[in-house]
Parts: C-alpha cells; structure tokens; sequence
C-alpha cells in the first residue's frame, strides 16, 4: 500500500528524506499531485506530499520579490500578487486544467511549477520560470540541506544551482523554500489580431513582427477550428484563423506600437485590436492552451527555433493529421492527435530535423510506459546529466523513473 | 594572505613533455607560449593584485585542438587555466605555476547571423561589443554591457554571467544566451541549447553560465540579440541624502517603470567623476541617479514626465533631463568614467561588487562610512541601484606597506555587510580568487559541497582552474561518500494518511 508522508516543517521533510535513504525507500514527490500525469510514473511505495508545507516567509512588492514555502499553492500565491498589482512575469498557465478535466484554476504549488519550468507566452520576451527563480532551500537526495542563489536580482555568487533544480522533477533534492522575482502589471495590454489561415504565412508574420522594434510580448497563432474555444468574441468575430501578437507598457505606447503592427503586417489580412480584459482573457486562454485542454486525446509540445515553427506546424498537422496551435512567436509548438497511437518516431524525427525537441505532455499511463517522454539526449550530455543525479541522490530515492531514460544510469548511455 | 593549491612537482618535472605534446596538438606558429617574456603578460587578469607566470600558455584555433588539449591534460592529469581576453576582475584567470593556461583568443569569428531567429552564433573570442558591431547595422544588438565590453570576450562573459548598466530592464548574460559549444576535461564536445528555448534533461546551460571555468572549456556561443529601441533619454536627479535617492529609485520600480539603466552615485564619486570629465554634475548633492529610459520615443517622452514627477516628490533638488543624444552621451560619461576618475585621485583602489536589497541602501552606506574610518581608508560609490549591485572602489597607495592588505580587509567587511542584510558576495564580478575565502560567509559546508558535486559530474579529478570559487576543494572520495550521520533507519514521526 502506498504511504503519504506529509511534513510541515523543513525539519520534518529532511527527516523523511533521511529515512528513505537509510531504508532505501524511494519516494514520489508531490506537491498538490496536479501534475503527476506528466512525465513517467514513478516506482515508489510511499509519497512524500509537499502540500502541508506552505507558508510566505516574506513578500516585498517593492523589492520585487517573493519568498514562499513550496507547498504553498499557486491560487494563494497568483491572489497574493495580485492584490499589489503584481505578477509572475512568465506568466504560467493552468498546466493540471491541460492535463485532466475538472480541475480548478491555478491548481498546483510554487514547489511543482518550478520543478518543472513551465512558462507561459510571454516567455518570449522575459524568460522562463527558471529566469525568475532568485534562491532555493532543499534537501537532497543525500538527506542534507542546501540551497543556492539569494534574494536579489543580480547574483553570480558560486554555480547558479537554482537553474539546476528549475525543471529537475525533483530529481536532484526537495525544495521547502523559493524565493521568485515578481514584477508590476504593466499599464496596458494590447493584442494586434491579424486574419490568417495558413501556418507558414502566420510563422512568417510572427517573425517579422519579432524582428521589429515593437517590443512584442506575446506571439501566438490559432487555427480558425480553435479560435471559438477562446472564448473572446471579438477574435471569433474574424472568422479565420489567427495571428495575435501583445503589446504591453504605457498607454500611448501601447496604442503607437498596435499601430505600427497592423501597418508592418497590413499585407498578411484584415486587423482587430483587443483591449486590457479581452487581451488578457485571449493570453490566458493560450497560457492554459484551451483549444487543447480538458485532458482528451494525446498531446506533444514541440520546442524548436521559433523561425522555423510555421513550417514544422505545417509538416506535424499534415503527416499526423493532428490539430495545432502556435506560441512563443513560433518556438512552441502544441499538437494533439486524434488517435491513440502517439507516432512518437514520426513526431520525434520532425522536430529533430529542425533542431527541434519534441516531448509527450499528456498521454495514457500505459503510452507512457512504452514511449520517452522527454526528448532523450546525446550519450555525452546524457552520461553528465547521470553524473550529476548520481552525486546529488546516489541511492535514486527521489522520483525514480519521473523524467525517464533522458537521466540514464552511467555507463548505459 | 590567498593560497592558492601547491604547484605539482611531478608535472612541473614533465614541462619538456607537456610542451612537445602541446606542439603536437597546436602546430601553428606562435600557438604555444614557453618563454618566460612571452608568458609575462599573462601572469594576471583584471585582478592585478595577483601574479603568477602560468607553465605554458597555449592558443588553440579550433574545438578540436581544444578537446585534444583537455583529453591530454586529462590522462596526464595536468591542470588547465582557461583565459579569455583577461578582463576579469576577480582573479578568475589567474595562472597557476604548474598548469597550463589556455587563452581562447584565436577564437575570433563571428559565424552566423541569423536575423530570423533573432540569433548570433560566435566563437568565444570575439568581443561583447563585437557581436553588437556585427548586427548593429540593421538595428540590433546584443543587451548585456558590462563596462569592459569593448575588450571583454562573449567567452569570459559565459563564465562569469557578466552584467552591466542594463542588467535590470534586459538581464545578465545568462538570460541572453541560447547556446553553447562546450569541451569537457575528457575532450567530449557537447552542444547544449540552441537556437530555440528550451534544452532537455538538466538545465546544463545554466550551470555553464556563471561557472567561472571550473566545468568546460566553451568554443562557441550563441545569443539572442534585440532590436535597439527607437529612442533612449536619460535624467539626472540629484537628492540631499542617499536615503531620498534609495526610495526614489524604489518608488519608480513600484510604479511598474523599469529604466533601461538606473545608476547612482555617491558625493565623492560625483566629485571625482565631474572633475574628471565635466559631465556637467552637480557638486552640491549627496546622492546622484542617472535614469535612463528606452523604446519608442513616445514612450520614453511619456515616462521622463512621470519619473520626472517621482523625484520631485521623493524631494529631488537637482533634475535635468537630455534633450539631445549628445547630452545624453554626455551623463553617461561621468557614469562610464569613473573608475578611471578614482584611478586619478587615488593611486591604486580596488573595486567591489556586492548587491543587498535595495531598501537596505542607506544603511550599507552608513555603514561603510563607518567601516571606511575604521580601515583608514576613503571609499567611492556607484552602483546599479536598480538591481541593488554595489561597486564600492576603496582607495589605497600599494606602496604603502600594509595599505592592501587594509584595503582587502576593508572589502571584505563591506561583503560581510552586504551579505548580513540578506544581499551577496558578487553581483556581475564573480568569485574567482578574490572573494573565494569569503564564501563560507554566505554558504554552509554542506551548500558549498552540492556546489562542488556538480563539479565533480563534470570534472571528477578537478582538473579545471584550481583554487577558485572554493575555498577548500573537497576530495572526490569525501564527496561521494554517503555519511552515516546522513541517514537514520526509524520511520520519521510526521503527518502521514
């Protein structure tokens, strides 16, 4: 039977971590359990729940900083904020809503959305979660604590090991505490809605408006079939599919640069404009990827050059027959198939041939079993990245198998 | 006083091996440096406090020479010190007597520019403002701008995760690259990154960046560049105390305006710089801050207005605002000069790098004043005050006996400071050798072992620039073993269902 151990303290979690290593006990760790569908399942017999572990140590909106217990839950966290005005400024989407139905809004913890770096649109402008995560506390696989990074922006202080536990799948150690740069709102938020049908045309559109001097913090590309599951009327209202780039900033700003976009791309179809709560009714809604979401059919996220995204959209729609939709200017690809095969060969050798990385979001537990999820590495970077688990966790107590054969026992690779 | 590891008698035994070997690998003329005249401008970097005449030097042209270099050095367990163009200013590329000093400055091409994706690929050696020259004609560049830019290599700022006045609005080097070419100690080349976001497995290009050369030896890099905003104007605002100009810069942040540069300046800085260069500033100010807006210019007409409005109600007594780029130019050249300013009313200062929180200010500056009359020895201030990051230059005569040692000790305390309200050791600078025995001041042992696990993943016999960023390097036996103290066999006594 499968044990849930619950610490509340930093204290607690290292005297959990040191009993599964004394007794070899692996453990799955997770903080609300939101996102457990993703990535490989993990052979443990006991569960070491993060959720009782929450709490703010201190929150200084005028420093720009947040510090947290990893438990604490994205939902008190986003209200938090909010109330100051303030952000995440990768803005995450509802990743668990994309995983399974009938789950509620902002479900999951601080802890697991950094475990696994998950950014939303603007991305493309300011970086990833790993870019906002300033320090950590945790404990390792070897039941010690440490930590890396501080409370200030600018830090070059020992090796960045905040980067290393970003998108680790607690793999490495168990944070207790984040500390995360936020940032204000901006003023205004604008989103420049262009009419266009085909996926090359939008890549290209993306990459010029990219390339202007715009400062574009959100490109995205709809399929007409998905730009009702939006929700925002004025962009169903074009009745084709769409290209949507965000302008974010001062007012007149905002206004001269939605101007300038529609002028540089007048050539590609007719425009619209969304205002403050439609803009960020339509962001959100490609934050959580809603065309896709509500846990049906297998799901890929391709990551490659953004440039190349409208033509290895193209060729995924067309040699899958799946649906697609286009973020982060064209270098985030979401495509879901129909059926139940994953056609992970297909998928895999699309996105490699355009130094692209393919990874399988959601998919049946018995898929997931059989194909990597994650996109596997080299054998060199392979053997570091074992090198590496093994130094920080050598008995492999912490989620086991979570991330797959990306992270190889030495010497397999 | 610094110690560094003890020189390896058995390899200084071997220097004629180790040369021919090298001559193999790098046949080029002039691509193994052995005489000792040759060798002499290499003794140090930035941190010209510490020399040391390297083995060899040895200047390779291509990764492949690189990783044969690595695999030998590897086998013959010889030590390596990578160098790029020796602008560091932490002692990162200080030689050591028995290792040889690889300089990666035959790497100097730009290799492609790709205006798609937003995306320069470059060779190590080429310099910051080098990738912004190759791109800057059809409008682009490349963001991070530490001061040296104009000499420092892409390479070195890999290793450091250099910074610069632009840091807080476009982030530090780390946010700005997609990629790298790395060679290992083993003579593996990996490619890490690439032109899109994201990588798979571990987050090594992380890692790399900021890792000061202990890991791998980088032979290319690729970055994203920006399209340089339409227009940029700056103000100069000046206030009666550092605690006025402290809350100023926090109350524009929290008005959600993010500067593109928000330097500050304390009065003898301002003093020295004005007579200096004439930028024009006031004399009769505690507290100088240089505020910089970008983007397009209705923007940055918009909040010159607003930041302008700020000040005046942070109780500003001193605001000019440029109206012109040359008067733009102009503010910044006090800024851009003055450490060569202290340089002429000091004979010799060195230069900190700390960051603190910014609420925190005006008590680090009390309390240098304090520290300063305590250590005998005067003290400038400019800082990014935006990002928090401190370059206090402390001012001393080398000639003087004992004023160096005062000055290192008087730095250190001013680390101790920032590290004791909840700031750091090194903000853009890195640890090197300069800060490295204060490291205990921020990390535990245990937290400096972690460190030095991911080391060991990539360089298990600690090959790589020795006797920097720790101050005692654990052996690799004691790191991997597994305590007993570390386990305990009862079930813990906490919640569970």
């Amino acid at each position: 039977m499968t044990e849930v151990i619950s610490p509340t303290t930093p204290e607690q979690l290292r005297e959990a971590v040191s009993w599964a290593l004394g007794s070899k006990n692996p453990l799955e760790i997770i903080g609300s359990g939101s996102k457990k569908t993703y990535g490989h399942s993990v052979a443990a017999d006991h569960v070491l729940n993060l959720s009782k572990l929450t709490g703010v140590m201190f929150y200084e909106p005028e420093e720009l900083v947040l510090s947290v217990r990893a438990g604490t839950s994205l939902a008190e966290i986003h209200a938090l904020l909010s109330d100051k005005n303030q952000q995440f400024h990768f803005e995450p989407g509802n990743f668990p809503g994309l995983l399974a139905d009938g789950v509620s809004d902002h479900a999951g913890t601080i802890g697991g959305l950094i475990a696994s770096n998950l950014s939303g649109p603007r991305r493309i402008k300011v970086g990833a979660a790993r870019d906002h995560l300033l320090g950590f506390e945790a404990i390792s696989g070897r039941a010690e604590d440490f930590k890396s990074g501080g409370r200030v922006m600018k830090n070059v202080t020992g090796f960045d090991l905040s980067k290393l536990m970003a998108g680790s799948f607690g793999t490495l150690g168990v944070m207790h505490t984040i500390t995360m740069k936020v940032m204000p709102r901006d003023e205004k938020t604008r989103t420049v809605l262009i009419a266009c049908d085909d996926i090359e045309s939008a890549g290209r559109a993306m990459t010029r408006a990219m390339g202007s001097e715009n400062e574009v913090s959100a490109a995205a590309w709809i399929a007409r079939e998905q730009v009702g599951m939006l929700g925002v009327d004025i962009a169903i209202g074009i009745g084709a599919g769409i290209v949507a780039l965000r302008v974010e900033g001062p007012a007149p700003s905002v206004a001269w640069r939605c101007e300038a976009l529609r002028k540089l791309l007048a050539d590609i179809g007719a425009s619209e404009e969304l205002h403050s709560g439609n803009s960020n009714a339509f962001w959100q809604a490609v934050a959580d990827v809603t065309p896709f979401a509500g846990g049906i059919g297998l799901l890929w996220c391709v990551s490659g050059p953004p440039a190349s995204g409208g033509a290895i959209a193209a060729k995924l729609a067309d040699e899958t027959g799946g649906k697609v939709m286009m973020d982060w200017a064209g270098a985030q690809i979401w495509l879901q198939l129909a059926g139940g095969d994953a056609m992970a060969d297909k998928v895999r050798d699309i996105a490699v041939s355009y130094d692209a990385r393919a990874v399988l979001v959601r998919a049946p537990e018995d898929i997931r079993n059989q194909v990597l999820v994650f996109h596997a590495e080299d054998a060199a970077l392979a053997r570091i990245n074992a090198r590496i688990r093994e130094n920080f966790d050598p008995e492999g107590i912490l989620n086991p198998g979570r991330i797959g054969q990306m992270i190889t026992k030495q010497g397999d690779a | 006083m610094l110690r560094m590891p003890e020189p390896d008698q058995s390899t200084l035994a071997r220097r004629k091996d180790i040369i021919a070997a090298m001559r193999d690998i790098v046949p080029n003329e002039g691509g193994v440096i052995v005489d000792e005249d040759q060798l002499r401008p290499y003794e140090c970097d930035g941190l010209m406090a510490y020399r040391q005449l390297p083995m060899i030097v040895v200047l390779p042209e291509n990764a492949g020479q690189v990783a044969a270099i690595l695999k030998y050095c590897h086998t013959h367990k010889v030590r390596v010190v990578p160098r790029g163009a020796g602008t560091g200013l932490s002692g990162g590329a200080l030689p050591m007597a028995d290792a040889i000093t690889i300089s990666m400055m035959k790497f100097n091409r730009v290799l492609d520019i790709d205006w798609d994706n937003r995306a320069v690929v470059v060779q190590p050696g080429v310099t910051n403002l080098g990738i912004t020259r190759a791109v800057e004609h059809k409008g682009f560049y490349y963001a991070p701008d530490p001061s040296s830019q104009i000499a420092c290599s892409i390479g070195g700022n890999i290793a450091e995760n250099s910074g610069g006045v632009h840091s807080l609005k476009y982030g530090l080097t780390t946010n700005n690259v997609l990629g790298v070419e790395m060679v290992t100690i083993e003579g593996e080349i990996l490619r890490v990154g690439g032109k899109g976001p994201d990588q798979s497995g571990y987050d090594l290009l992380g890692v790399i960046t900021g890792s000061e050369g202990l890991l791998g030896i980088v032979t290319e890099v690729t970055v994203r560049i920006l399209r340089k905003p339409e227009t940029a104007r700056a103000l100069l605002l000046g206030f009666n105390s550092s605690e006025e100009g402290g809350n100023c810069v926090a109350r524009i942040i929290a008005d959600g305006i993010i500067p593109g540069g928000l330097e500050m300046m304390d009065a003898p800085a301002i003093k020295a710089t004005e007579d200096f260069v004439h930028a024009g500033y006031p004399l009769d100010v505690e507290a100088l801050l240089l505020v910089e807006l970008d983007g397009p210019k209705v923007e940055v007409d918009y909040l010159i207005e607003r930041v302008g409005a700020i000040a005046r109600e942070c109780g500003a007594v001193y605001s000019r605002i440029s109206e012109s780029e040359d008067e733009r130019l102009l503010f910044w050249s006090g800024r851009k000069n003055a450490f060569p300013a202290i340089g002429r009313i000091s004979p010799d200062y060195i230069c900190m790098d700390g960051t603190i929180p910014r609420r925190r200010l005006a008590e680090v500056l009390t309390g240098m004043q304090v520290l300063s009359q305590r250590h005998g020895l005067r003290v400038a201030n400019v800082f990014h005050a935006g990002d928090g990051n401190l370059h206090p230059l402390i001012m001393f005569d080398a000639n003087q006996p004992g004023e160096l040692e005062r000055a290192e000790a008087f730095g250190a305390d001013i680390l101790k400071l920032c590290v004791e309200v909840g700031g750091v050791l090194s903000g853009e600078h890195g640890i090197g050798v300069e800060k490295r025995d204060l490291m205990p001041e921020m990390f535990t042992e245990d937290d400096m072992k972690h460190q030095e696990r991911l080391k060991l993943a990539f360089d298990e016999d600690e090959l790589l620039n020795p006797g920097k960023v720790f101050p005692t390097l654990h052996g690799c036996g004691e790191l991997k073993t597994l305590h007993a103290r570390e386990v305990a066999d009862k079930f813990p006594d906490i919640p569970r269902f």
